[in-house]
C-alpha cells in the first residue's frame, strides 16, 4: 500500500536513532550571546537509539531529561539538530509528500492528558473518526472500524458512548477515547507520553493493561515515556535511562529494577517509594539539585552529582560500554 | 479532649453550591492527628481529601460551606472560632503547605520579603531577629541562605516546595497541613522533601497532615494512614497494619492497582466503576456500587467506622469481621473482574 511498511526486512530495525542532537534556543538569545551565555538548551544531545520490530522500550528520567523531545522527534513532530532518525530503513527527514502521510499513519501519539486531548465540541464518534477521514476510508467503513476500536480498548457500550462529549466521560473513558483514536488506522508504532499521569491510582490500572493487551494483540513497536520506574517496569521489557539529554543506562527493565549498573540509575531506583512500610530509608546515592540544562557539566553530564566522580569524568564525555545485555555510558564501567 | 490527639475532626461535613445542587464532598469524616506524628490522609480525586484540608486552615471557596461537625485543636474548636481569632492560629499554630508552590509565592516580592511578611507581622519579630530567623530556616530545609534574595521564578520547582516548607514552619506551628506536597515532582527531589519533613518533624516536634493520592509516599513516610472515600473515612490506623492488613476492600483495591517496584508482580488489577455522583450518593456504604464482596446489608443505613480489637484501627465495612477471608480474596485479580 505505501513504501514505508514494504520493506519486509525483519533485521531492519522499526526506529534507528543515530547522533541525533536536538537544540532549542534559549529565550532572549541574542542578549545571552551578548553576555557571553549559552544561546541554546541540548535538550537532547548525541543519542543513539535502536529499536527492534515488536519491541516495548520505556524512556526514562526525569523533567527536563529530554525524554518527551525524544518521542516527539521520533514522531517527526519537531526536526533534529544534527543526526538521523530512520523508520524502516527510510530517514524521517527525506519522506516525501505520500510516504510522509503513509508514515503519520504507522507512527501515533498517546498524549499525556486525555482531559485536553480531545476536541470538547467533538464527539466521541467524531474525535474518533477524524483519522480516518484524514486517510479517505469510506463512509459506509467508518462506524464498524470505530466501534472496533472501542472494544478494543475495552470501552463498555461502545454504541451508546458514541454520541457522548468529552465532559461526559470520566478519566480513564477519556484516556480508552484517545487510544482508540491512535489505533483506528492501525499503526506499528506507538509513543505513549506518560498516559496514565492524569489518573487516579484505581483507574490506571486498566488502561495500563489495555496498552499491554493492544501491543501484544497488534504486534505494536511501542515507545512508553514516563518519570516512574514502577509503571515502565509493568509495560516494557527494555528501559532506557535519560539524563539531561543523553542516555545513561539502556537494557533489560528487570536488570535495571534488579542492580542497576549507572549511578544515576542507582539513585533513580532508590527513590522510588513502594507501597509497604518495609523499605529503605538511607539516604540516596546523589549529591546536590538537577543541573542547569543550558550549561552542563563537562564530560560525563551526571558527574557533579555523583558520589564516584573522578578526574577522567570531568575530561571525557564516557562511551557505550557493554554489560551482557546492557549499554551503560560511564567511565566506572570502560576502564 | 485527649492529649494524645493535636488535632480531633469529629463529623466534619462540607458541601459545595454547584448550581442547584448541593455536593456534599465531605461528609461525616472523622479523624485524629495525635502529636508528633505524621499522618497521610490519602484518596483518589474528589474523596474530599483536599477540601479537608482547606476546611482545617479555614480558608475556603465562597461556594464551599461547612454544614457540620467540629474540629477541635488542642482543646478549642476550630469553627466556632472568629475570623480574628482564627487568623490568630493561622502560621502560628496551624500552617499550610500548598501542592503548587508556584502559585502560592508572590513572583513580584523577593522570598526575604515574603518570608519576613509573616516573620514580623504574624510572630511580631524584630528586623534582626527575621533575618536571622529567615536563614536559619532556609538552612532547616536545605536552601542556602544567600538566595533568600531571590524571586520565586529563580527556583527549581522542588526548590519552591521547599521554599512553601520553609514559610509553613516560620513560626514553628504545632500542625502543618501539607496538600499533596511532593505531587509535582521528580521521585529524587521527592525524596529529598519527603526525608527533610521527616526530619524537621522530629526536630521540631510537630504533628503533619500529609494529604496524598500516593500510597508509596505515605508507607514511606506516614505514622498513620486515613483512608477517604467519596467524603467518607472508609479505614484508619497505623501504617504498618493498614497497609498489611487493610480491613476495607477499598484499601485492599487500590493497594492491588498499585505497582511495587520491589516485589515480583504479576497482573496490576483496576477497581472498575467510577466513584459516586456526590449530588446523589448511594445509601448505605458509599464503595458498595464498586465493591466485590457486596451484600444487600451494605446497600443500606450508614456504615461507621468500627474499630477492630478495641485498637486505634477501624474500618467502615459491613464484612469487618471476615476481613481476612476477603483479603484473600482480593490478592486474585478474578475477584475484581465486573
Amino acid at each position: 500500500m505505501d513504501a514505508v511498511t514494504d520493506t519486509p526486512l525483519a533485521d531492519v530495525p522499526l526506529v534507528d536513532v543515530r547522533g541525533v542532537r536536538m537544540h532549542f534556543p534559549v529565550p532572549g538569545q541574542w542578549w545571552a550571546a551578548v553576555r557571553g551565555r549559552p544561546t541554546v538548551v541540548k535538550a537532547i544531545d548525541g543519542v543513539d537509539i535502536t529499536l527492534r520490530r515488536g519491541e516495548s522500550v520505556g524512556l526514562l528520567g526525569e523533567s527536563g531529561c529530554g525524554k518527551t523531545t525524544m518521542g516527539r522527534l521520533l514522531l517527526k513532530l519537531i526536526e533534529p539538530t544534527e543526526g538521523e532518525i530512520r523508520f524502516d530503513g527510510q530517514p524521517l527527514a527525506e519522506l516525501d509528500r505520500p510516504s510522509l502521510k503513509a508514515f503519520r499513519q504507522k507512527a501515533q501519539l498517546i498524549f499525556q492528558n486525555p482531559f485536553e486531548a480531545l476536541n470538547p465540541r467533538f464527539t466521541v464518534q467524531q474525535s474518533i473518526a477524524e483519522p480516518l477521514e484524514n486517510a479517505e476510508v469510506p463512509v459506509a467503513d467508518r462506524r464498524a472500524l470505530i466501534l472496533r476500536a472501542m472494544s478494543r480498548v475495552r470501552l463498555p457500550d461502545p454504541a451508546d458512548l458514541l454520541g457522548r462529549y468529552p465532559h461526559q466521560l470520566s478519566g480513564g473513558q477519556l484516556q480508552r477515547v484517545v487510544m482508540a483514536r491512535a489505533l483506528i488506522l492501525g499503526p506499528s508504532f506507538i509513543v505513549a507520553d506518560e498516559p496514565v499521569s492524569m489518573l487516579d491510582v484505581s483507574v490506571r490500572a486498566g488502561i495500563l493493561n489495555v496498552f499491554r493487551e493492544v501491543r501484544d494483540g497488534l504486534g505494536l513497536t511501542a515507545v512508553y515515556i514516563s518519570h516512574d520506574l514502577a509503571l515502565v517496569r509493568y509495560v516494557c521489557a527494555r528501559t532506557i535511562v535519560m539524563y539531561l539529554g543523553a542516555v545513561v543506562e539502556d537494557g533489560p527493565t528487570e536488570d535495571i529494577v534488579r542492580e542497576p549498573l549507572h549511578p544515576y540509575s542507582k539513585a533513580l531506583v532508590a527513590a522510588v517509594p513502594v507501597p509497604h512500610p518495609d523499605q529503605s530509608r538511607e539516604a540516596l546515592p546523589i549529591r546536590g539539585g538537577a543541573p542547569d540544562a543550558r550549561n552542563p557539566p563537562s564530560g560525563c553530564r551526571f558527574r557533579d552529582r555523583c558520589p564516584h566522580a573522578f578526574d577522567r569524568c570531568a575530561a571525557e564525555v564516557p562511551k557505550p560500554t557493554r554489560m551482557g545485555d546492557r549499554t551503560v555510558f560511564c567511565h566506572l564501567f570502560d576502564g | 479532649m485527649s492529649q494524645r490527639h493535636l488535632l480531633s475532626v469529629c463529623d466534619l461535613r462540607v458541601e459545595y453550591k454547584v448550581g442547584k445542587d448541593i455536593v456534599r464532598a465531605v461528609d461525616g469524616a472523622s479523624l485524629d492527628v495525635p502529636r508528633g506524628a505524621i499522618v497521610g490522609l490519602v484518596g483518589e480525586s474528589g474523596c474530599g481529601k483536599s477540601t479537608l484540608a482547606r476546611a482545617l486552615t479555614g480558608i475556603m471557596p465562597k461556594s464551599a460551606r461547612i454544614s457540620g461537625g467540629q474540629l477541635l485543636f488542642d482543646g478549642t474548636d476550630l469553627l466556632r472560632l472568629g475570623h480574628r481569632q482564627m487568623n490568630r492560629h493561622r502560621w502560628r499554630d496551624i500552617a499550610f503547605v500548598p501542592q503548587s508552590a508556584m502559585n502560592s509565592l508572590d513572583p513580584v516580592y523577593t522570598i526575604e520579603t515574603q518570608l519576613a511578611e509573616i516573620l514580623r507581622q504574624r510572630g511580631g519579630l524584630g528586623r534582626a531577629e527575621t533575618r536571622e530567623r529567615s536563614a536559619h530556616l532556609f538552612e532547616l530545609v536545605g536552601i542556602e541562605p544567600r538566595r533568600l534574595g531571590d524571586y520565586p521564578h529563580q527556583f527549581s520547582g522542588g526548590m519552591r516546595q521547599r521554599v512553601a516548607i520553609a514559610m509553613a514552619l516560620a513560626l514553628e506551628p504545632k500542625l502543618v497541613i501539607a496538600d499533596e506536597p511532593v505531587t509535582a515532582l521528580d521521585v529524587i527531589v521527592q525524596r529529598q522533601i519527603l526525608d527533610r519533613l521527616r526530619f524537621l518533624q522530629e526536630e521540631l516536634d510537630m504533628s503533619v497532615l500529609l494529604v496524598t493520592h500516593d500510597i508509596s509516599v505515605v508507607a514511606y513516610v506516614c505514622d498513620e494512614i486515613v483512608v477517604m472515600y467519596a467524603g467518607q473515612v472508609m479505614e484508619a490506623g497505623d501504617a504498618r497494619t493498614v497497609l498489611t492488613e487493610p480491613h476495607h476492600p477499598y484499601t485492599m483495591g487500590l493497594y492491588n492497582a498499585f505497582p511495587d517496584l520491589q516485589s515480583s508482580q504479576g497482573l496490576l488489577t483496576p477497581i472498575e466503576g467510577q466513584p459516586p455522583d456526590l449530588r446523589r450518593p448511594p445509601d448505605g456504604c458509599r464503595f458498595a456500587p464498586r465493591c466485590p464482596f457486596v451484600e444487600d446489608a451494605c446497600r443500606g443505613g450508614e456504615v461507621p467506622l468500627t474499630p477492630i480489637d478495641g485498637g486505634d484501627h477501624a474500618s467502615a465495612c459491613r464484612r469487618i469481621g471476615e476481613a481476612a477471608v476477603l483479603r484473600a480474596k482480593a490478592l486474585e485479580s478474578e475477584t475484581w473482574m465486573p
